[in-house]
């Protein structure tokens, strides 16, 4: 098994005064599906130009394999890259493409279209070699995309957003399949995209960057639960932040004074803070239960929105709104009307107290 | 229809008889015996002017000139115009806003004064250095239309670049290519078809050019210079002629290259294997650009022998004979009336002289131009004089 | 030159050191050879006496003003009102033909870009060019068939009554001026036709939808879009028209020279090379800043309508 991981050394990029990157520092493991997730301009494009060598770092190195890539170019290193448009060679047939990597390599034409035949099948569309990438259509693009990366037999498969030109079925359908080929061939894959639901469902590891800093890495679940800056906690998945000053800190826990009240909280990423500190509390929708006892309050349902499985609703306490998703419980359940007041709560362990930070909204 | 459109759709009309109206009454004299170029008296149905068109032996010359320096021309051009693209795709905003500048210039400077400057180097370089050999016109001459002709290949090449896609080059340098081969096997198929349009049109452009091209070529002469300093020195029909083929091949490669292109468009859209018209093999066969090519050259080589089998021998013999008779009974006429005029002169308005336009002159003959030396006020009236034969209608 | 050889560096890293040579090689050829040292020589030139070869290089060969001052001064002294007015001449039917262009080409350019529908701007794009192919030199002598005394317009016009004399349209200019804007009509469409493409159809409905008559809602909007595009097709038309030669000298009357005529017979009928060179560096001169003149006019004046 030859050693598959990336190791990002201290990197970073700067395009004359603006930084791209700052400082990212991380490693990838072999065989790993890894994803960097962050809204447009974050710099995780220009880290993964980065990593396949379109790209120099001003600073810090780049491991692939355990070998420092400076000065080897983008056709030496063992990293194929798919394009966020795919860059399929239009004026070749689709097993022209396929074998292209074996083209330029001197490998025999009957060589070449054996082994594109072979990727065919692999990615199970076996006979359309003879047609050219404009007869096919997007899902099929896609996996053509992926034989012609792994054609080169890479450590690394580099994927730029390569769904986002999809339509929604076609995307849900295609990262249950780059999960399944990422399993078949062993191949480390980088994935990058904005798409919180990509990163999640099909990455191992996932690492946010935001205005080119890394902010958290970690297994999709503990990024979820357990953000370690505001930004986390408002770029993935929904979240109610409210602000406060904290009272004081026990261990794992802290109370925080707002506006709507003292409330206890999970202190998040493990930091000490010390009373009258500034702090956010963020606290998930589903997170927040009707007639919960613990951190309990008062607050007025102003409005719903109703979407099948859940019901968004929101409710003011003073000035703050939150939201709150409820289980559609069906015609056996009851919810409150417009107006009324609901008494809500939410257990200490399932929400986070964070520095105050910039937010996913002004990211 | 609203009124708009009307007006659009009339105005269009208008302007594309605007457009095509020379050519095709251009066209049609072609076919007229007279020996001036005109449709009106139409004399005889004839194709002799292409026998005589061919029988040029300074146009024959000139073609095979043209030819050479044509060739000449496309060689150096294109591969010019494709680095000048290349250069400006790579160069920060404000040096490409410069070097675009120079380098479209050679298109706006008024050609003569590329000619002239052209040979004013040319010509100080053989002499300072002794080399005689390259002051010789077809030299002169590709170099001449190199420097502009240049710029019309580039901003082909500029146009299909702005369509590349840069991932590709990425893409495969990604997949191991060098840069090299990535320039190569992608970038270049990527432009051929703009390496042909900027072939076929700095051929046409250097095949076309006059006013560089009366300079730099010397003593020699292309076919465009051949044809100018013929068409100076008095015209003919066979000049129509050539028109006429001209138009012809114009009007082929104009068609097939509509069926290459709607044949390619499908094919690319991936429509080819759903429309009808390609499932269907006959409609398939007959829509292919090559199928068309050959029934377009079957059909006019078809015609061209059809028409130089034609003769109008005799019918020019009878036109002649009648012309003949005409002009003696004008020559009668214009006898009485001259007589009749001068005698009673004073009794005239200037104006009746106006009645005698386009009356003289004949075919080949001395005008009977009786040059009635009176009213210069009005010039005009003789414009016809320099016209040819007699214009039946004038003397009405 | 930092960012030419920076420029060169990309080159070679994208495209390999071969493609990166030969561009610079061929960008600099032409630049250097074909563009510059010609137009230099002949200004050299200009300032030249014309002397027989065994003189050249002897004393009698120094820089002059001579040939320039010939162009303004008659030998003596008084101003040389011929070729001047030949010059200011050629410049005023160079800026009709190109106004004729405008105005004939403008509606052509936004019905091909708005009002015709696929297959009919498709005929209407190889109409367009189609004309194009055939050589200038017998587009200009279509035009003398057209003109000539016994030609269809005359002899139309007569039969209709119109007029009872053939008219010697040749010797009116009528046919030049037809053949001249008839020869560059397309490099006025084109580029219109880019300029009005980028127009968002849905502007001009909307403009028609609040009531703007149709001469206003191109006054208003597609005119100013337009702007650009007529600039640059004015530019090349009215350089090309200033700089013909071979439709003066087919289609011109005996009477009225151009400019570029007069070179021609500085050059290959009295075979004064300096003589002519000075002529072509007073026409580029001349054509050159009338058009940055005119632009800058243009720019101006159609800058404030637009507000």
């Amino acid at each position: 098994m030859p050693d598959r991981s990336v190791l990002l050394d201290h990197i970073t990029i700067r395009f004359g005064n603006f930084t791209a990157v700052d400082n990212a520092n991380l490693k990838i493991n072999s065989g790993e599906f890894f994803s960097f997730l962050g809204p447009s301009g974050c710099g995780k494009t220009t880290m993964l130009r980065c990593i396949s060598g379109f790209s120099e770092p001003t600073e810090g190195k780049v491991l692939i394999g355990g070998k420092d890539m400076a000065g080897v170019g983008p056709n030496k290193r063992p990293t194929a890259l798919i394009f966020q448009h795919l860059a399929l060679f239009p004026l070749m047939t689709v097993a022209e493409n396929i074998a292209f990597p074996l083209e330029v390599r001197g490998v025999s034409k009957k060589e070449r279209r054996k082994k594109a035949d072979e990727l065919l099948e692999m990615i199970a569309l076996p006979g359309i070699g003879d047609k050219k990438p404009g007869e096919l259509s997007g899902g099929q693009k896609q996996r053509v995309a992926i034989a012609r990366a792994l054609a080169v037999e890479p450590d690394i498969l580099l994927l730029d957003e390569p769904l986002s030109a999809l339509d929604l079925k076609l995307r849900q359908h295609m990262r249950t399949e780059l999960r399944a080929i990422q399993k078949q061939v062993g191949v480390t894959f980088i994935y990058i995209t904005h798409d919180q639901g990509e990163a999640l469902t099909m990455s191992d590891r996932v690492a946010v960057m935001s205005r080119g800093v890394i902010e958290q890495v970690g297994e999709p679940d503990r990024i979820y639960n357990r953000p370690r800056s505001a930004f986390v906690a408002s770029f993935v998945g929904e979240n109610n932040a409210v602000e406060g000053i904290i009272k004081g800190q026990s261990g794992e826990t802290a109370a925080l004074e707002t506006p709507m009240g003292t409330f206890e909280a999970r202190v998040g990423g493990g930091r000490k803070y010390k009373a009258g500190d500034k702090a956010l509390l963020f606290v998930r929708p589903e997170q927040l239960i009707p007639g919960e006892s613990a951190n309990a309050f008062q607050s007025v349902l102003s409005r719903q929105e109703f979407e099948g499985a859940t019901n968004h609703v929101f409710a003011n306490t003073g000035d703050q709104e939150l939201r709150i998703s409820m289980v559609n419980a069906g015609l056996a359940g009851s919810l409150p009307g417009q107006g009324e007041t609901l008494s809500l709560g939410f257990r200490p362990l399932n929400a986070t107290i964070l520095p105050v930070g910039h937010m996913a909204s002004e990211a | 229809m609203n009124r708009h459109t009307l007006f659009g759709g009339a105005y269009a009309i208008a302007f594309f008889s605007f457009l095509f109206g020379p050519l095709i009454i251009m066209s049609m004299t072609a076919f007229n015996s007279s020996r001036f170029p005109r449709v009106s008296p139409w004399e005889c149905f004839t194709t002799g002017w292409f026998n005589e068109l061919f029988g040029n032996a300074r146009l024959m010359e000139g073609l095979l000139n043209s030819v050479i320096i044509g060739v000449g021309v496309v060689a150096l051009a294109v591969p010019i115009g494709l680095a000048g693209a290349l250069a400006l795709s790579e160069l920060p905003a404000k040096l490409r806003a410069a070097l675009y500048t120079v380098l479209i210039l050679p298109i706006l400077i008024p050609g003569v004064v590329l000619g002239i400057s052209t040979i004013v180097l040319w010509g100080q370089i053989s002499r300072g250095m002794g080399a005689g050999f390259l002051y010789n016109g077809y030299f002169l001459t590709i170099v001449g239309q190199i420097t502009f002709v240049s710029a019309y290949a580039m901003l082909v090449f500029i146009a299909r670049l702005q369509r590349f896609d840069a991932t590709q080059t990425e893409a495969a340098l990604d997949l191991g290519a060098t840069p090299g081969q990535a320039f190569r096997k992608i970038l270049l198929p990527f432009m051929a078809p703009a390496i042909g349009s900027a072939a076929f049109i700095t051929l046409l452009a250097s095949f076309e050019n006059y006013n560089t091209t009366v300079f730099t070529v010397l003593s020699e002469s292309t076919f465009t210079t051949a044809l100018a300093s013929k068409v100076r020195h008095g015209t003919d029909p066979s000049l129509s002629a050539l028109a006429v083929i001209i138009i012809t091949i114009t009007l082929v490669g104009a068609l097939t290259n509509e069926a290459l292109q709607r044949r390619k468009e499908a094919e690319m859209g991936g429509r080819a294997s759903r429309s009808p018209l390609y499932l269907n093999p006959v409609t398939r066969t007959l829509t292919h650009p090559g199928v068309v090519l050959a029934i377009l050259v079957a059909v006019i080589g078809g015609i061209s022998y059809a028409g130089s089998q034609h003769d109008s021998s005799v019918c020019e013999a009878g036109v002649l004979q009648e012309k003949l008779d005409r002009q003696e009974e004008l020559r009668a006429a214009q006898r009485a009336k001259i007589e009749a005029m001068e005698a009673e002169q004073e009794k005239t308005l200037p104006k009746s002289n106006s009645a005698f336009g386009g009356a003289f002159g004949g075919l080949g003959t001395p005008a009977p131009a009786p040059e009635p030396a009176p009213k210069p006020e009005s010039p005009s009236a003789f414009g016809g004089a320099f016209g040819g034969i007699t214009a039946p209608k004038t003397d009405e | 030159m930092k960012h030419l050889k920076a420029a060169y560096t990309t080159l070679a890293a994208r495209h390999g050191m071969g493609a990166a040579l030969f561009v610079a090689i061929a960008v600099t050829l032409w630049v250097v050879v074909f563009i510059t040292l010609p137009q230099l020589s002949m200004l050299d030139y200009s300032f030249r006496f014309n002397l027989p070869v065994d003189q050249l290089g002897t004393d009698a060969d120094h820089y002059t003003l001579e040939q320039y001052r010939s162009f303004f001064f008659n030998n003596d002294g008084s101003i040389n009102t011929l070729d001047i007015t030949i010059l200011v001449r050629t410049l005023v039917a160079a800026l009709i033909v190109t106004a004729i262009d405008v105005i004939i080409c403008y509606p052509i350019a936004y019905i091909l870009a708005h009002g015709a529908n696929g297959v009919a701007a498709r005929l209407m794009v190889i109409g367009l060019i189609i004309p194009y192919w055939i050589n200038e030199i017998l587009r200009a002598f279509a035009f003398r068939v057209l003109f000539g005394a016994t030609g269809v317009v005359n002899t139309w016009g007569m039969q209709l009554g119109l007029w009872d004399a053939p008219i010697d349209f040749i010797r009116a200019d009528v046919a030049l001026y037809c053949g001249l804007a008839y020869a560059y009509i397309l490099l006025m469409i084109f580029p219109i036709y880019n300029a009005v493409e980028a127009l968002d159809h849905t502007q001009v409905e909307a403009a028609r939808d609040m009531g703007a008559p149709l001469w206003r809602v191109h006054w208003r909007v597609v005119l100013p879009m337009a702007k650009p595009g007529i600039a640059s097709g004015a530019t090349m038309v009215f350089m090309l028209t200033a700089g013909a030669l071979a439709a003066p000298q087919i289609l011109g009357g005996p009477s009225s020279l151009w400019f570029t005529q007069v070179i021609y017979q500085w050059f290959n009928e009295s075979s004064n090379w300096p003589r002519g060179s000075a002529y072509a560096v007073v026409l580029l001169v001349t054509c050159i800043s009338f058009v940055l003149l005119m632009m800058r006019v243009f720019k101006v004046s159609v800058g404030e309508i637009g507000k």
